[in-house]
């Protein structure tokens, strides 16, 4: 028997396709948070031992930060630091970790991972000639700057709102994967945008941008919209029904 | 049966915040006062934003006050004057005290200022009245007299300018002190998110010698002023005021006013001013207790951008 060759190869490069099962979360009186999952497919003729990563960023949110200190025997509030670039939800989800997909300058530039995401305090940063170096970045923090940053990270994880999940995308079927990312009540208002990467060798060779708003509805879009549109009609209602519930309720306990 | 608050931006339980406004309402018509200094740091601990928390509470304050004040004026028992003069420092203080908490908010030490005034003033008034209760109860257990009222009239509140009658309290004496006790009453309610009560009824008694039966519907009348300028301004100022958590919390607070005013006749005064004083202690220093300990987590995030 003469082996039959296999079909030649198309040179089609691998590619990535995803799609979210909701683009579209309403906050309501009811939100509780919201869980979204995703689809995708990964197409490659070849077949080649493929990774998938996740990253989910919600609108940029400015981080004011402040580290206790002691002063006088009382741990009081050191300045705040603004740190910019933070978004206000991250998450990313692999199909395994993520040292073990890419590397370090890899999932840098593609800022997958916590410790990848770009963020800096640039009122602390001045720009100075050291050691003879023209345009030295130097942080007035110091030495400290990773444990600023690190605790901005530590306290957006604790508070559910920053998450590396490494085996949030699973593969369900051949070439077929799902992500499930859940958001918390306390997540904020605005546009988030999910990037899929296809990983394959150790380099990302495919992605695709997925677009998601999270907009409040009904009673609470027009509660937040009055007080921060017109401000002092919205107190001066919010305190004329205060003190009419305080009169209606002494009228209805009135005993005579 | 939880909720999400749209200026919070959070989700609460709706049945445990009604419950605690009735808690915090019983005990706030039990007493004669706001309980805003109870309400404040446990919406703080249930997660609300200390900033909306504060703000909030000032529409709350001003619902149970109302709430009470209607039935102590058909007593008779508010000195619309003296409520006047106070308020009309209260108002002072209110706007200076939004504007000191924008400020402190702007430099990162709102939590510093919260703290401390509760540890300071808390903790110096729960004990002082803590005292003086005990000393009360036990002259009562051994069968002795009260001691006699020093009436003197202190000089300097007789000396100063601006004499007014104040037919009510069956005083004439200067309006500066009552202003500036209605000034740093309102600067307080701003920052503490309290209707100052607490600071009030005493300062009254003791300082300005009024008499007993006006000093809480008195109280309360400048509350509502005080607090409803605050929760306007909080509003407008730094959109702070969450209108479906004042909601749930004053649909409780103002039945349990009512239950609470009505259970205070059960009662010895004193011994209602001991269990208030050890609560007023407690949570003066529960909040500064943090001031003292060696943190966990050394970082704190600010909520907001200072705005």
């Amino acid at each position: 028997m003469i082996p039959v060759a296999p079909p030649p190869l198309v040179a089609t490069p691998p590619a990535v396709s995803a799609a979210l099962t909701e683009t579209n979360v309403q906050v309501n009186s009811g939100f509780r948070g919201a869980r979204i999952v995703l689809y995708g497919a990964v197409f490659d003729p070849l077949s080649r031992p493929s990774d998938v990563v996740v990253i989910v960023r919600g609108p940029e949110q400015p981080v004011r930060i402040a580290r206790k200190t002691r002063v006088l025997g009382l741990w009081v509030n050191s300045r705040p630091v603004v740190f910019r670039g933070a978004p206000g939800f991250y998450i990313a989800a692999s199909t395994r970790p993520l040292d073990e997909i890419a590397r370090f300058s890899e999932l840098r530039r593609l800022g997958a991972g916590v410790d990848h995401l770009a963020i800096n305090a640039p009122d602390e940063q001045r720009i100075e000639t050291r050691y003879g170096i023209r345009d030295m970045v130097v942080s007035r923090l110091g030495a400290d700057y990773f444990d600023w940053r690190r605790a901005v990270v530590r306290l957006k994880e604790k508070g559910g709102l920053y998450a590396v999940d490494e085996a949030g995308v699973r593969f369900v079927d051949k070439g077929l994967f799902r992500a499930e990312i859940a958001l918390p009540a306390e997540a904020p208002i605005g546009e988030y945008h999910a990037r899929i990467v296809l990983f394959q060798g150790g380099r990302p060779v495919s992605e695709k941008l997925r677009t998601l708003t999270v907009a409040k509805v009904g009673v609470e879009r027009g509660l937040y919209l009055w007080a921060h549109e017109r401000p002092w009609s919205y107190g001066l209602a919010a305190m004329a029904f205060a003190l009419g519930a305080g009169w209606a309720a002494s009228r209805a306990f009135r005993r005579d | 049966m939880d909720i999400y608050l749209p200026i919070a931006e959070v989700s609460v339980n709706a049945p445990l915040l009604v419950a605690l406004g009735a808690l915090v309402g019983f005990i706030s018509g039990l007493f004669g006062i706001g309980g805003g200094f109870l309400m404040t740091p446990v919406l703080v601990f249930l997660g609300i934003p200390p900033a909306v928390a504060v703000a909030s509470m000032a529409n709350h304050v001003a619902a149970s006050s109302m709430s009470s004040v209607i039935s102590y004026s058909r007593r008779r028992a508010v000195d619309f004057r003296m409520g006047g003069v106070l308020a009309g420092g209260g108002v002072v203080g209110a706007i200076v005290g939004v504007e000191i908490f924008r400020w402190l908010r702007l430099l990162g030490q709102a939590d510093l200022a919260v703290a401390l005034s509760y540890l300071l003033f808390l903790g110096v008034i729960g004990g002082l009245m803590l005292w003086e209760s005990l000393q009360a109860i036990l002259r009562r257990r051994r069968g002795e007299p009260p001691p006699p009222r020093r009436d003197r009239r202190p000089p300097w509140l007789y000396g100063l300018p601006l004499k007014m009658r104040f037919p009510s309290s069956r005083l004439f004496i200067s309006v500066i002190p009552p202003i500036l006790l209605g000034a740093f009453v309102g600067v307080l309610s701003a920052i503490m998110g309290v209707g100052g009560g607490f600071v009030l009824v005493p300062a009254m008694i003791y300082i300005l010698r009024m008499p007993a039966n006006v000093v809480v519907g008195t109280s309360l009348f400048q509350i509502i002023v005080t607090t409803a300028l605050t929760g306007v301004l909080q509003a407008g100022r730094n959109q702070t005021v969450d209108i479906v958590l004042a909601t749930l919390l004053l649909a409780g607070g103002v039945l349990g006013a009512q239950f609470g005013a009505r259970a205070s006749s059960r009662f010895r005064a004193e011994e209602l001013r001991a269990v208030l004083a050890l609560i007023v202690l407690v949570v003066g220093l529960r909040m500064g207790l943090g001031l003292f300990v060696r943190p966990d987590e050394p970082f704190v995030l600010m909520s907001g951008m200072g705005g």
